[in-house]
């Protein structure tokens, strides 16, 4: 079992994630949200280890208040969070407000491979795999 | 800075008060374990609004293939929520 720390203060669960690429890899902070199918990441790092929408294997669009913005879905060769790694990843790549202050979302198709559970006093997740 | 565009190693509390409000891009961080936001030190290659720090740290990516981002200040709720397909 793994246990990740996160600040119970913050109005979001922020998490550490990594991401590698063909040309390095990046840390990154995501929100932890059991309300999202996919785990999302914001596009502008991603062609500094070496990915691009031309990696992306399906356009999408998401909904928000101010209408319709296009997204793709690409697979990633690795990606760490909570203390676990998996190989070829597949992101949801979309953008988000730079005022909150996080680059994406660990969403379901992350979480959904573990047994998690959240200690919101405390500012504790423990995770083991399935 | 101790060379144009690289500070010297800082804690997270050195760079929260030397960028406050900013996204940071940061190399050679020294991590406690691999799971926690916690490190012992690190560089700031970037700072600024978040095109700003990734433009600065990108003169960095030949020397570092191995960086990090991340904002010093509050994590805001958004007005909606972050409901996502």
């Amino acid at each position: 079992m793994k246990v990740t720390r996160f600040d119970p203060n913050d109005t979001l669960i922020i998490v550490t994630a990594r991401i590698w690429g063909p040309h390095g890899d990046k840390h990154l902070s995501l929100a932890l949200d059991t309300a999202a199918t996919q785990t999302h990441v914001v596009p502008e790092f991603l062609d500094e280890i070496g990915y691009g929408p031309q990696h992306g294997d399906q356009i999408t669009s998401v909904t928000s208040a101010i209408g319709n913005e296009p997204g793709y879905m690409m697979p990633v060769s690795r990606f760490s969070a909570l203390g676990f790694t998996l190989t070829d990843f597949r992101l949801h790549v979309h953008d988000l407000p730079e005022t909150l202050g996080i680059q994406g979302l660990l969403g379901l198709s992350f979480l959904r491979q573990f047994d998690y559970e959240i200690r919101s006093a405390e500012g504790r997740i423990l995770t083991s795999r399935i | 800075m101790i060379e144009a565009g690289i500070s010297e190693p800082l804690t997270w509390t050195q760079i929260c008060n030397q960028y406050p409000n900013e996204w940071v891009a940061l190399v050679e961080i020294d991590w406690v374990n691999e799971t926690d936001f916690d490190f012992r030190c690190a560089r700031v290659v970037g700072h600024g609004t978040r095109r700003q720090q990734y433009e600065q740290a990108r003169a960095w990516s030949s020397r570092y293939t191995s960086m990090g981002h991340f904002y010093t200040g509050r994590v805001r709720t958004p007005m909606t929520p972050l409901l996502f397909p």
